[in-house]
């Protein structure tokens, strides 16, 4: 499948951090045409191993959401909801919401109560999940009938083009980085490679990067490549934690290991592909967090695609960026061989 | 019997990294009741209770600890000075009677604190002792003291303790373990330790047991006092079956599974979505390779203080539940 | 080797290798075995004389310092803290940057250039420049560019009443004592791990704790001591002089309760003096090799440290040996 067109589709489907299913099946049938195996796991990772005689590679981009949960029906029939990893409310006002019911998929509109009701204090204070609610459009009755506390909801999706390449969407954050994964495996599937390779779409990274860490104790990898979306920059950001949109940033630290990073540098000249540097001077808040000290220890690097607007429902990238890391990626993977081991500590 | 055994739970001395009472009370109960009984290195203890050929193996936690205050300092006074083990409030500490392992009592109390906001350091305990040697002759640094033990009943049905988050489902636990005849699937009942400074006895016990399935069993907060709203959990409505917290978000093959035995044993039941706390549940999914999991729980009002309140209705619930989920074909 | 090369060693959290390094060699001759696993940790085994159980000895290489992020137009290196730092300790101090040791001064706004607003605040990190004399922005960062560490420049001394001043005091002393129990030899067999990236979430002992079958860990720590000045009575949780501390909670841990009484007795029985630290803060690697895998028996023992993670740590030497003592007659006596 055109990487464009796996966006496309992929943003779309809901996928909910812990109930990732219907986002996961999608993902593994598009890795199947360039993998030799490709299992689900019970947690919900797709797990797509490219086989090579070694060493052992875990690349991994997360393919759950932020989202929301039903936490309460009130009585008049409106749903109350609380977060799952870290939604911002006030992106929510006037949003179309999707409500996954156990007999399908339901809209809904998250509504508060108009401004024209508040005390003028009152409108000073942002949305929170105490004053939102979602207006379902039934009586109160057939919404309890319907819907259901624990009932996962997820952020209305449209997968815009801008000008110049940039796409706004759902779940960029991190479906964009499987992509780049999916990109980086169809261009292996010409090319020769030592290493044996599991693309590791992880389950759960918005709460706790629980998908890397027990796709790392599983597969026992010999290293770890990790995915994730990083801020890019737009007006007010901090200098030091944005970067440009146009292309990937590779991330230094005690928490990546040097040789590791050197070696994608050194992927990234000879392959005349550009690369930011990000300094993370304690934890990264990515997979590769949990990832590098998986079992006695795996030694990781961290790339990131820049992304504006992140966590809602109009994530921004540039899709320039995306190919251009899927060809770093593969570059990156053929380079990995035996001789690596012995020079990890010198 | 349920009351008794949630009695005899209910008095054992068990704070959290000191539970070896509690898990003796929990040996005796269960003395010739299960296939085995063995105590980890983090004083798990973790029963089993085989299950037929073919069955899963299903491991169920429920924690031992509860929250108390650790001894840090003995002024010449003879009072100590105290911190917290595990998430302790002082508003609901002061004044409060406690006891210690060996049996010495003492009471919480708040020094003045000059305009400061209160706080741990500000808390002691009077045990009566005349001076710094006399206090040494019973408690030495490190001594953890807990609300001493009480059991209320409130009308028909409830039940209000200081231990009830987590005895409740340790005697749940012991229940099953006695009741569950011949079982489908193998029942691994781990009675856990500090599981509130951080599910650190679940984790290591999940490591080990490496189940099929897991389930934590625990206490979870109420929705139905004056001016609380959250979670949409009631008392005597039923157990709650978790699809959210803090720290899981609970495997979905595992809650439905939970709710389809509720629903094939006509067993009451209510769905919790709880914008905080944390249960083993997630130390079980988040074991190894990862673990489906997901969590039973009863509802407590007033959870960690001295008047932890259930409904033993809801206990009757968990337990139907429990036999009928040990019995499905995973 | 010394305590005081030990110390004079730069080795923040992700930078250790001059540390690792040596302490392998060091460890070399003293060991039946020694590697570096995956964790960049350097794990030595010595086998027992009688084969009573597996001990292992924890302590971490690493410590606390600075890494470059980036540098203004004018030349000032941007820098932020590796492990908990202090910013107000770290205004107008010395420092090197990187393994060519630049020398640098950590600078801020002259006094008499701050409004007396701006006296009152806090200096943090957004307001703190590292400046090594560059011209400009490329001069800076052609020698230091973003992700190179960053320490204080300071040596060990030894001054007052069997006191020693130093950095990374935190835990070189507890690297040197294992490098000293390796000297001998144990009934049991004992593994010594000198782990890294403590300061930075225990990840170093992560990957020990995977990779060894001791079910007993005994972690030599330097912990914080506040036992001077203005410390309320109730945080002084131990002080210099007084012996090693043993802990029976910390943030991270509970200990082995039987361990650690017997660790009470055994310093009792012995003469080894020893306090109680009077406090459950903070936290160390204990928390990592009791939560992995099926769990270990833990306890530390730590050496009082004033002023720590700061350039001139404060310990008692006599504290050190006392840590010694209780180690090497817990190995004796498995």
């Amino acid at each position: 499948m055109k990487t464009e067109e796996f966006l496309r589709q992929v943003t779309a489907l809901p996928g909910v951090t812990g109930n990732e299913r219907k986002a996961a099946e999608f993902i593994a049938e598009a890795f199947k045409p360039y993998a030799d195996e490709v299992e689900i796991t019970p947690l919900n990772c797709v797990i797509a191993h490219k086989k090579g005689k070694g060493p052992k590679v875990l690349i991994c981009a997360h393919l759950d959401e932020i989202g929301m949960m039903v936490s309460k029906i009130e009585d008049d029939g409106c749903l109350r909801l609380e977060r799952v990893g870290g939604v911002d409310p006030r992106v929510l006002p006037g949003m179309r919401v999707r409500v996954f019911a156990k007999e399908g998929e339901l809209m809904g509109v998250v509504g508060a109560t108009p401004p024209h009701l508040l005390k003028d204090a009152d409108k000073k204070h942002n949305y929170t999940f105490e004053t939102l609610f979602v207006d379902m459009g039934m009586d109160a009755e057939t919404v309890k009938k319907k819907v259901a506390i624990g009932d996962t909801v997820c952020f209305e999706a449209r997968y815009v083009e801008l000008k110049n390449g940039r796409v706004a969407t759902k779940t960029a954050d991190d479906r964009a980085c499987v992509a780049i994964m999916l990109r980086a495996a169809e261009l292996l599937s010409t090319m020769q490679h030592d290493a044996d390779l599991y693309f590791v779409s992880t389950c759960q990274e918005e709460i706790g990067s629980y998908g890397a860490l027990v796709s790392g104790f599983q597969l026992d990898p010999d290293y770890g490549v990790a995915f994730d979306v990083t801020h890019a920059e737009v007006p007010g950001a901090p200098r030091l934690s944005s970067h440009k949109i146009d292309s990937l940033v590779a991330s230094k630290g005690p928490y990546l290991h040097p040789y590791l990073v050197k070696k994608l540098e050194d992927a990234a000249r000879e392959n005349g592909v550009s690369l930011q540097t990000a300094i993370d001077p304690r934890y990264t808040s990515t997979d590769a967090d949990d990832l590098s000290i998986a079992r006695a220890g795996i030694p990781t690097v961290l790339l990131s695609l820049p992304l504006k607007y992140m966590h809602t429902n109009v994530e921004t990238f540039d899709m320039h960026a995306l190919m251009e890391g899927g060809r770093l990626l593969a570059h990156y993977l053929k380079s990995f061989n035996d001789s690596w081991e012995g020079e990890l500590w010198t | 019997m349920m009351l008794d055994t949630l009695k005899t739970m209910l008095a054992a001395y068990g704070p959290t990294g000191r539970e070896g009472l509690v898990a003796e009370e929990v040996k005796k109960l269960l003395q010739g009741k299960v296939d085995t009984m063995e105590t980890d290195v983090m004083g798990n203890l973790i029963c089993v209770k085989k299950g037929q050929e073919g069955g899963k193996t299903i491991m169920f936690s429920a924690h031992m600890d509860h929250i108390g205050l650790v001894v840090t300092d003995i002024e010449d006074t003879g009072f100590l000075r105290v911190t917290n083990v595990g998430g302790i409030g002082i508003d609901s500490m002061k004044g409060h009677h406690v006891t210690f392992g060996n049996g010495v009592e003492g009471i919480v109390m708040l020094q003045p604190t000059k305009g400061e906001a209160a706080s741990l350091s500000h808390l002691f305990v009077d045990i009566g002792a005349e001076d710094k040697a006399d206090a040494l002759t019973k408690v030495n640094l490190g001594d953890v003291c807990v609300y001493a033990p009480d059991c209320v009943q409130l009308g028909q049905y409830r039940v209000a303790s200081p231990a009830m988050d987590d005895r409740c489902a340790c005697a749940l636990l012991c229940e099953l373990l006695m009741q569950a005849e011949n079982p489908k699937n193998t029942i691994v009942g781990v009675f856990s330790t500090q599981e509130e400074v951080g599910l650190r006895g679940a984790t290591t016990a999940a490591y080990q047991v490496a189940p099929d399935l897991g389930v934590g069993l625990d206490v979870t907060a109420w929705g139905d006092t004056p001016e609380t709203k959250l979670p949409a959990v009631k008392l005597g409505a039923g157990a709650a079956i978790k699809f959210l917290d803090r720290s899981m978000i609970a495997t979905p093959v595992v809650r439905d599974a939970l709710i389809a035995a509720a629903e094939k044993a006509g067993a009451a039941y209510q769905r919790e979505v709880l914008p905080f706390g944390g249960t083993d549940g997630a130390a079980i999914q988040h074991a190894r390779g990862g673990i489906p999991a997901g969590t039973l729980s009863i509802p407590c009002r007033y959870v960690h203080s001295a008047c932890e309140t259930i409904d033993m209705r809801d206990m009757d619930s968990a337990l139907c539940i429990l036999k009928e989920f040990v019995n499905g074909t995973y | 080797m010394d305590l005081k090369t030990l110390c004079e060693m730069n080795g923040a959290s992700g930078d250790e290798k001059a540390v690792r390094n040596a302490l392998l060699e060091a460890a070399k001759p003293l060991c039946d075995s020694v590697k570096i696993d995956k964790m960049g940790n350097v794990i030595a085994y010595k086998k027992g004389t009688a084969g009573k159980g597996h001990v292992l000895f924890s302590a971490h290489m690493d410590e606390i310092g600075f890494i470059i992020l980036d540098a203004t137009e004018d030349g000032l290196l941007m820098f932020r803290p590796i492990g908990g730092v202090d910013p107000r300790v770290a205004v107008s101090k010395y420092v090197v940057v990187g393994e060519k040791k630049v020398k640098g001064v950590i600078g801020a706004l002259a006094i008499h250039l701050q409004s007396p607003e701006d006296r009152q605040r806090v200096l943090g990190y957004e307001g703190l420049y590292i400046d090594i004399g560059a011209k400009d922005k490329e001069d800076a960062l052609r020698d230091c560019p973003p992700g190179t560490f960053v320490y204080y420049d300071n040596d060990y001394q030894e001054f007052g009443d069997g006191c020693a001043v130093a950095k990374a005091l935190d835990d070189r002393v507890g690297c040197y004592n294992l490098l000293r129990l390796l000297q001998g030899t144990y009934p049991c067999d004992i593994t010594c791990a000198f782990v890294t990236q403590e300061e930075v979430g225990l990840r170093g002992a992560y990957g020990a704790a995977f990779g060894t079958d001791a079910d007993t860990v005994i972690v030599l720590e330097g912990t914080t001591a506040g036992d001077m000045g203005d410390v309320d009575k109730v945080k002084r949780v131990c002080e210099p002089g007084l012996g090693v501390a043993v802990s029976f909670m910390d943030g991270a841990s509970i200990a082995h309760v039987e361990l650690y009484r017997e660790m009470l007795a055994l310093a009792d029985e012995k003469g080894i003096a020893y306090q109680i630290k009077r406090g459950a803060t903070g936290g160390n690697d204990a928390g990592a090799y009791q939560r992995r895998k099926e769990g270990k028996r833990t306890c530390v023992l730590s050496v009082p440290c004033r002023y720590i993670h700061g350039p001139s740590s404060v310990i008692k030497l006599s504290d050190v040996e006392a840590q010694y003592q209780l180690a090497k007659a817990f190995a004796e006596t498995r």
